[in-house]
């Protein structure tokens, strides 16, 4: 589903990225761990394309990036879900017009649109709060809300940056609850985080990242188990 | 792939418009001040215009003919009095025809006139003047040069009248020029500004719409509309309390300034220009600020 092979990305003269080889296959779960400044979230930016590598193979559902115009680009993200830590809802409008608005930007006929919407938000238990803005929800509930709003098209690829940096323990369990059962549907999830607890106890594979280096995939672990690729806790940031 | 029509982007903008009301307000009033200055600078300036060029109309010079010419002579003098550069109409005003002329005006004072045995006015030609030549001594050229013309006793013309009315043409011109330069240049930066402002605050937005998968048309489209409706609305608006204001005042308030039509409203050209040059603005200014926030 998606490959990357020898992936550099710099900002200004200072690698961001190093040489990222991996590949996420249809279905997997994958977290994406390391220490504030490893490259996470520039990773996530490639897979977007919201970011260009400088050098480098992204295969994004056979299609390669490099040759992706920018006009093709919004249609590529419409197989994408990204879901922020800042949970980037429009304050103005109410839940479920937040909601619509993705309906709405992928051209959704009119009549569906409530019907999908409902849909999505009944899938993340927010049915009853569709009226409020976001400023009127507690920060589970808005990012709970953000979901709703990165399944709505129901994209084959789900991204999540930090998803649970702003929430406290109880309201992270939850939204990693809803990625669980996000995936179990057969959507693929890629997750970066450095809540460490549940990497852990949710025992899917880990890709941990530090300076811009993939230092261990808890896949190939499993297939040849090496010191080196001893997975470590990230620093919190 | 899907799409929708013209009627989605109108409610999408209105959309917008209503729940950014606040800024939307301020920008629409800003604009409507800015147009009421515009329209209220063109109506004064138009019925000026009027009220001036209907007076170069009755710019004349009166040519005095010597006694005892031939018709021959009269038409080689009508041929060059015409092909003088400056007058637009030549006609003939018969000794009896001039008579006549000053009896009427001179009426209740017939009597004067009976004692006069023979007529003792000249014929005359009566020239139109271009208002061109009106000021700078340019008609006191002419005069001379036809004083000089064989068969000319004499010239006459208000002098006066024409240097006040050469200035007044120059100051309705120039005046008119550095006050639409001035009033456009101003125009143009507060509207286009106004509707940035507007749509800046909306930034968070259009990014937004893109991160999940928007088309630049489709961000684009709704922030256009909404430029357009802010102006034209804006400067309806203008020309509305105008209108409403015309119509209040009492009808010879501002009677030194009107023309023989008395003093007109803006022509539905000039608001219809108006309205449609804001809303090209709006357009202009809509564009300019989403691009700023896309990729
Ligand atoms: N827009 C940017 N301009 C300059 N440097 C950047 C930018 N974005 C990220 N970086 C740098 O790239 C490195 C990786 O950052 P990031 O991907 O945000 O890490 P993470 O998400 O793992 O914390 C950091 O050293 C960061 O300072
Ligand atoms: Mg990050």
């Amino acid at each position: 589903m998606i490959h990357l092979y020898r992936v550099n990305k710099s900002y200004e003269g200072i690698p961001a990225l190093r040489e990222i080889t991996f590949s996420v296959d249809k279905g997997e779960f994958v977290f994406l761990t390391g220490p504030s400044g490893a490259g996470k979230t520039t990773l996530l930016k490639i897979l977007f394309c919201a970011e260009r590598a400088d050098e480098g193979q992204i295969i994004i559902q056979g299609m390669n990036t490099f040759r992706l115009g920018p006009s093709s680009i919004p249609y590529l993200r419409r197989n994408m879900g990204f879901v922020f830590q800042d949970y980037k809802l429009l304050p103005h409008k109410t839940v479920f017009e937040n909601i619509a608005l993705a309906l709405k930007v992928v051209g959704t006929p009119y009549g569906e649109i409530e019907r999908r919407a409902l849909t999505a938000l009944k899938k993340v238990g927010m049915l009853n709060k569709e009226h409020l803005t976001p400023p009127k929800l507690s920060g589970g509930e808005q990012q709970r809300v953000a979901v709703a709003r990165s399944l709505v098209n129901e994209p084959q690829f789900l991204l999540a940056d930090e998803p649970t940096g702003n929430l406290d323990p109880a309201s992270g369990q939850e939204i990693f609850k809803l990625f669980k059962e996000i995936n179990m549907k057969g959507t693929t999830v890629l997750i970066a985080t450095h809540d460490w607890e549940t990497v852990r106890t949710m025992q899917r594979r880990i890709v941990a990242m530090e300076r811009g280096r993939i230092v261990s995939d808890s896949r190939d672990s499993q297939k040849k188990p090496s010191p080196a690729a001893a997975v470590r806790p990230g620093t919190a940031s | 792939m899907r799409g929708y029509g013209p009627i989605f982007y109108l409610l999408e903008a209105y959309r917008g418009l209503r729940s950014n009301s606040l800024v939307n307000a301020l920008a629409l009033g800003t604009i409507c001040m800015a147009m009421l200055i515009v329209g209220f600078s063109l109506l004064v300036f138009l019925n000026l215009t009027t009220a001036v060029r209907a007076m170069g109309d009755r710019l004349e010079m009166s040519v005095f003919l010597k006694d005892g010419l031939s018709p021959s002579d009269r038409d080689l003098l009508l041929t060059r009095l015409k092909s003088e550069s400056g007058v637009r109409k030549a006609a003939l005003v018969t000794k009896d025809q001039a008579l006549t002329q000053l009896i009427r005006d001179m009426k209740g004072q017939e009597k004067l006139f009976q004692s006069l045995g023979e007529n003792p006015l000249p014929d005359s030609y009566e020239l139109t003047i271009d208002p061109a030549y009106a000021g700078d001594g340019k008609m006191e050229g002419i005069a001379k040069r036809i004083a000089g013309f064989f068969g000319v006793e004499d010239v006459s013309y208000g002098k006066q009248g024409a240097e006040m009315l050469g200035k007044l043409l120059r100051l309705v011109t120039y005046g008119g020029m550095f006050l639409a330069v001035l009033l456009g240049v101003s125009v143009v930066f507060i509207i286009s500004n106004s509707v940035r402002l507007a749509l800046y605050s909306r930034g968070q937005e259009i990014e937004l719409m893109q991160w999940i998968g928007a088309t630049r048309w489709f961000v684009t489209a709704p922030f256009l509309v909404e430029g357009i409706l802010i102006t034209t609305l804006g400067a309806s608006l203008a020309v509305g309390i105008l209108a409403g204001l015309f119509h209040a005042l009492p009808g010879d308030a501002m009677l030194f300034l009107s023309g023989p039509g008395g003093f007109q409203f803006l022509p539905t050209g000039v608001i219809v220009l108006m309205i449609g040059g804001c809303g090209l603005l709006g357009l202009a200014g809509g564009l300019v600020s989403v691009n700023k926030f896309l990729d």
